[in-house]
């Protein structure tokens, strides 16, 4: 069977039984594009796809689905009797489950997690420009066919060769600190400060964005360099061992901007450092600072 | 019609580029962008449509208004003086390969920024300044719609001067004095005929006035916005969205001080999650669909009721880039035939 079709066979066997309420996939729109599909009803089932365009990670619809299932409830606007809702992942996606359960955003249990073994997505997927048919970078160094964590899998794993070696970070640190600076600036000068790379991003879940703030308490409102610097170095930092490397970032800037050679560089900083991958198991990065109650700090390194 | 090669057009550019700002398509690292040009040499001459619109040197991301700073001695004791230093746009500006739908875009943001009292200076004063030299469209693109709402690939009513592309360089259409102007005494070579008519896509049906109020409470907007990221790419690509924040903010110094301010005012978007909201922290458009909503009404519903025209070009950018596939033109159908059905 086609993975589509087991997709659309769990979906409905999840809205059929009441297990969850709401079934997050992809479908593919009017004009052949690859999306997010929000499935209710088990006859909608059938709008569900897989393809090798399934770019977008679903992960950040999750939270707000939880929450929005929460705020319905208590005001008695529906009536749910598991809080559950089901997500459609790729390995990649799978390990932002890890670090958000990690960090608390939600448990475990709240989500059921159809897993789908990958074969890589194509560049310009969910644009309609998928014409070269080839492999998105980051497919091709990856080598996760597997979701790290799943309550059902989708089709079969295929072993695959592929070495991340960091080999797209040589054009960087190639370069003279000087030279290195002028290049993220002509990047980041593109910028409209759009905040895609931001609101796509499972990891970017701050209520109010510190780059946002109506007080310009941290860094001004202005789309000018100086702004944009800030915002997205600050960014990079923040994703500090959180960052999956689904890469959604690069993918939805309209100005493409490398965001990856700045979450890859310290995503190689961190494992070398700590040993940690984000999200390969459900631990928060050893970057980050969990603040307990009233119990005091607890250093999770 | 009268022609103008490429050489003679590189020429005029590089001329122009040297009295004022010069405007024009450029490649920056890949991404196609309207972007000041030294010189004819930096012009990407075949292009579809930029990424950004070109909106920005007329109605800037950013824009310094005033500078308030803390001038000298007031004389009196614990008094202080205060500068105020108004922005005033002095330079002109010629934007070249202004496609159609841009010069369309830059007439709507006019039945606002111009035509409705009071008029915004800073806009007017760059318009005044400003001469477009359109260039035709050979042929619609897949999410091109302008021909729906009015336009036309090889439109020239809202540009100075048309230039539309032909084997031996351009056609040119003088429109305006100012586009007249720019061509000062160039000897144009005429030719016999006309430039060959651009492809053109089916229009799609525009959803009328009485669609979007009966739809207003319809579940279809929190549908549609399921999806949506609430970032800001749709209204930031768009040549007629022309929302902005202004605030007053600390201008940075070298040295730690409290000397200058500026009020600035930037690009915002309808779309983004704080826009509406208001003192005391309350936003009555709290919910993805309640934005989404209102974008779409306010291009084809309140921008009209309000200035006369569609907020709305059928350029497509919209369509191309956003990430999670919301697309205008099914708005627009999901509205036609919902009211056809209501209708019967």
């Amino acid at each position: 069977m086609s993975k589509t079709i087991d997709i659309q066979a769990k979906t409905r066997q999840l809205l059929n039984s009441g297990q969850v309420s709401c079934v997050i996939g992809y479908e593919i729109g009017p004009r052949g594009r690859t999306r997010p599909a929000f499935i209710y009803q088990p006859d909608d089932a059938e709008r569900m796809v897989w393809n090798r365009s399934c770019t977008h990670n679903l992960v950040p619809y999750v939270s707000d689905k939880l929450q929005s299932i929460e705020k319905n409830t208590s005001t008695g606007e529906t009536e749910t009797t598991q809080q559950q809702v089901a997500v459609v992942v790729k390995p990649c996606d799978s390990r932002a489950i890890n670090v958000l359960t990690a960090e608390k955003q939600f448990s475990r249990d709240q989500v059921y997690v159809i897993g789908v073994a990958c074969e890589g997505i194509v560049d310009g997927a969910g644009f309609g420009r998928e014409d070269n048919g080839n492999l998105q970078a980051r497919c091709q160094r990856c080598s996760e066919r597997e979701p790290v964590v799943y309550d059902i899998l989708i089709g079969e794993p295929q072993e695959v060769e592929a070495v991340d070696d960091y080999s797209d970070l040589d054009r960087l640190t190639d370069l003279t600190p000087d030279a290195r600076v002028e290049f993220w600036l002509s990047q980041f000068d593109r910028c409209i400060r759009c905040y895609a790379c931001r609101q796509v991003c499972p990891m970017c879940n701050c209520p109010t964005c510190l780059y946002e703030r109506d007080d310009s308490l941290w860094v001004g409102m202005g789309i000018r360099l100086n702004e944009k610097r800030t915002f997205h170095l600050g960014r990079a930092y923040h994703l500090a061992g959180r960052c999956v490397g689904c890469n959604e970032c690069e993918r939805v800037c309209p100005m493409k901007i490398p965001i990856s050679l700045l979450n890859r560089m310290l995503e190689r900083e961190v494992e070398a450092a700590f040993g940690h991958r984000a999200g390969a198991a459900a631990a928060p990065s050893p970057l980050v600072t969990i603040l307990d109650s009233e119990d005091g700090i607890s250093w999770t390194s | 019609m009268d022609i103008i090669t490429r050489d003679q057009l590189a020429a005029l550019l590089d001329n122009l580029a040297s009295s004022r700002t010069l405007i024009a398509p450029c490649e920056a690292e890949d991404v196609l962008l309207y972007r000041r040009v030294p010189s004819s040499a930096e012009v990407a001459w075949d292009f579809d449509l930029p990424v950004l619109s070109a909106k920005g040197a007329l109605f800037p991301p950013t824009e310094r208004l005033m500078t308030v700073e803390k001038g000298g001695d007031a004389g009196e004791e614990n008094a202080v003086q205060l500068n105020i230093l108004e922005t005033i746009f002095e330079d002109e500006q010629v934007i070249f390969g202004v496609r159609p739908c841009d010069a369309r875009g830059f007439k709507a943001l006019d039945a606002l920024l111009l035509e409705t009292d009071p008029m915004d200076t800073y806009y007017a004063r760059r318009r005044e300044k400003t001469t477009l030299i359109g260039l035709a469209c050979g042929q619609m693109g897949p999410s091109c719609f302008c021909t729906s709402l009015g336009g036309a690939p090889d439109d020239w009513r809202d540009v100075d001067l048309m230039l539309t592309e032909i084997e031996d360089g351009y056609a040119v259409k003088v429109v305006t004095e100012k586009g007249r102007a720019l061509l000062g005494d160039l000897s144009l070579r005429e030719l016999p005929g006309e430039p060959t008519a651009p492809v053109l896509n089916d229009p799609l049906p525009v959803p009328g006035d009485e669609a979007w109020t009966s739809q207003f409470k319809d579940g279809f907007w929190d549908n549609l916005a399921e999806r949506c990221l609430s970032c800001r790419i749709c209204a930031y690509v768009c040549p007629v969205c022309r929302c902005f924040d202004v605030r007053d903010e600390l201008v940075p110094a070298t040295t730690f001080c409290y000397d200058q301010y500026e009020r600035i005012r930037c690009w915002d978007s309808c779309t983004g999650v704080n826009y509406r909201k208001i003192a005391g922290g309350h936003n009555p458009r709290s919910e993805k669909g309640q934005r989404l909503r209102n974008r779409f009404n306010c291009k084809f519903y309140y921008y009209p009721q309000q200035y006369g025209v569609i907020a709305c070009t059928g350029c497509g950018r919209c369509i191309d880039a956003c990430p999670v596939n919301i697309d205008i033109t099914e708005v627009m159908e999901h509205l036609v035939i919902t009211q056809e059905g209501v209708s019967k």
